[in-house]
């Protein structure tokens, strides 16, 4: 079993009478990209915070890389980088001064940043200063800063927010690139989880302060996978056919309704077969249930995401 | 600790803010001298308890001359340092890092201390070279040892301004905003510069004013034998208030949530 890098346990944080996060509860092994989605205001960022000792709790545990005392937390802490909301940058310096300041912080050497800022495609910024950057170049230099300590554990607030979309592109790229070259365990939000379906291992989706649903990566691709819909009034004439057929992976959903998993570029053959043994078709086709549906049906139908 | 230390000096030697406040210190003493010359050339007589600084000697006086200007230059120069970095959100950067909250207050604490240190001496210099190059440089009358003299004035003087520098960094991190932070350390400056010559006329409140530190940079004689006797006491007041304040600090920081 891979080592748990994060485990929240009961966590909660209240703001007056509002509780933004209720007793939240995830495991994050080491290897995982593991994607929290939420609504705005679902309190995605202030779980985050948490977990960086930005903000305490109110309730409830944190365990990082095995520590659980305050100490023990702190010393942790410096085996994980973050960028949480906006990213967080000296506007007056070059790329390679925020990084040196980061260095400093992080007391470690200056040698990577050379390499950091080829990786971040911003070796040739030269004497341009941060506030001159676009937001995908200042999104590049934030993961740059977090990446100059070597962190085993990364968190990743809306990385993608505001970007175009060849910059989501880029920056999904950049992401798979860490984990799979540096073997970075990353834990990243958004509020879409289409986004977020094409690079997580696994979700957790946070609602209101709950956590309502951990899954993944096979499981959620198993609820939204692509079927063959197919709508008759004689179910068990049909199976009967799709035996024939030789076709195993379905399932009967209803009275009328039968869902095929397999086949799919073939619903002609299908349907032909059934309409030569007299069976009464009313509907036949491929569909799939989108993330964004999936999401809201978990959600409760909020229209913004 | 020190790698903090490090990241700031990384950061001041970029910094525009730091640049016009040793710019601001460094002409400051030239208009005054010019200023005091043409005051002098129409006639005017150059009294020391009046006008602190009429020589290159008395230039130690330069921070008791320009105690006001000092204190609200320096308040606005941490209230950026500070506030900016919570407002770009750069204090995450290190404090997620398993930096301790205590150790980030007191390096900009130092950092603070040691860019009025030098605004201060820049001034002090400045104003002793361009008075003794007017004036001469002199003697300050009641004073026949000077260098002791000039060691323990400029050290009392600069303690007196460390003290609001440590209340100006508690305020910005209180306030987690340049401009807001900027607006109450202005009030604080004013209040306690001014409060003090209002308790002064009462019987009551006439010793409250002695544990302001403002009281004795804008209303003590730093050039006669009254006020050298009250220095001790100054030192006193001024390493209590940095004592109290960052401790104070330090301990409501501990209690921020940071955004």
């Amino acid at each position: 079993m891979s080592e748990t890098i994060l485990k929240s346990m009961n966590v909660s944080k209240i703001y007056g009478k509002h509780k933004a996060l209720d007793k939240v509860s995830i495991e994050i092994k080491r290897g995982m990209i593991y994607g929290l989605i939420g609504e705005n205001g679902a309190g995605k960022s202030t779980f985050m915070r948490i977990i960086m000792g930005l903000i305490t709790t109110d309730e409830g545990k944190m365990e990082l890389f095995g520590e659980t005392d305050k100490k023990g937390l702190q010393h942790a802490r410096r085996r994980m980088g973050q960028s949480i909301e906006t990213p967080a940058l000296y506007p007056e310096l070059t790329a390679r001064e925020n990084l040196r300041v980061q260095a400093a912080n992080g007391g470690v050497s200056e040698r990577e940043i050379d390499d950091l800022l080829h990786l971040m495609k911003l070796e040739h910024t030269g004497k341009k200063k941060a506030k001159n950057f676009s937001l995908g170049m200042r999104q590049r230099l934030a993961i740059a800063s977090t990446l100059i300590t070597n962190p085993e554990f990364l968190i990743l607030d809306e990385p993608t927010n505001g970007l175009d979309p060849s910059g989501i592109v880029e920056m999904r790229e950049i992401i798979q690139r860490l984990v799979n070259e540096r073997g970075i365990t990353v834990l990243l939000s958004s509020h879409l989880l289409d986004e977020l379906s094409q690079i997580a291992t696994h979700y957790g989706i946070l609602h209101k302060g709950k956590i309502i649903k951990e899954i993944s990566k096979e499981d959620l691709a198993l609820e939204t996978r692509q079927y063959v819909e197919l709508e008759t009034s004689e179910v068990q004439q049909a199976v009967t056919v799709l035996d024939e057929l030789g076709v195993k992976d379905y399932e009967v959903k209803s009275k009328t309704e039968i869902h095929i998993y397999e086949r799919l570029d073939d619903v002609a053959t299908i349907n032909r077969s059934l309409v030569l043994a007299n069976l009464d078709v009313s509907r036949i086709g491929t569909t799939r249930q989108k993330l964004e549906d999936y999401f809201l049906q978990l959600t409760g139908g909020n229209r913004h995401v | 600790m020190f790698n903090l230390l490090a990241a700031e000096k990384i950061k001041l030697s970029r910094s525009k803010k730091l640049m016009i406040v040793i710019g601001i210190f460094l002409l400051l003493p030239i208009i005054q001298v010019v200023n005091t010359q043409l005051n002098v050339s129409n006639g005017k007589e150059l009294v020391q308890a009046v006008d602190t600084v009429i020589n290159g000697a008395s230039g130690i006086l330069m921070i008791d001359k320009n105690g006001l200007t000092i204190l609200l230059v320096i308040s606005a120069f941490i209230s950026f340092f500070i506030g900016e970095e919570f407002q770009n959100g750069t204090i995450r950067n290190a404090l997620s890092l398993g930096r301790s909250r205590m150790h980030y207050y007191l390096s900009k604490l130092a950092t603070a201390a040691i860019v009025s240190l030098l605004g201060v001496f820049v001034l002090t210099a400045m104003g002793m070279i361009s008075f003794s190059i007017v004036f001469g440089f002199g003697s300050v009358a009641e004073i026949s040892n000077y260098l002791p003299y000039a060691m323990k004035t400029f050290s009392t003087l600069y303690l007196l301004i460390l003290a609001n520098v440590s209340v100006y960094v508690m305020i910005s991190f209180q306030t987690k905003n340049s401009g807001v932070s900027m607006v109450w350390c202005f009030l604080y400056t004013i209040a306690t510069g001014f409060l003090p010559d209002i308790f002064q006329q009462t019987e009551n409140f006439k010793h409250v004013s002695d544990w302001f530190t403002e009281t004795f940079l804008f209303y003590y004689d730093f050039a006669s034998i009254e006020g050298l006797a009250t220095y001790p006491e100054m030192n006193l007041v001024s390493l209590i208030t940095i004592l109290l304040s960052s401790t104070l600090g330090i301990i409501l920081f501990n209690r921020t949530d940071i955004k």
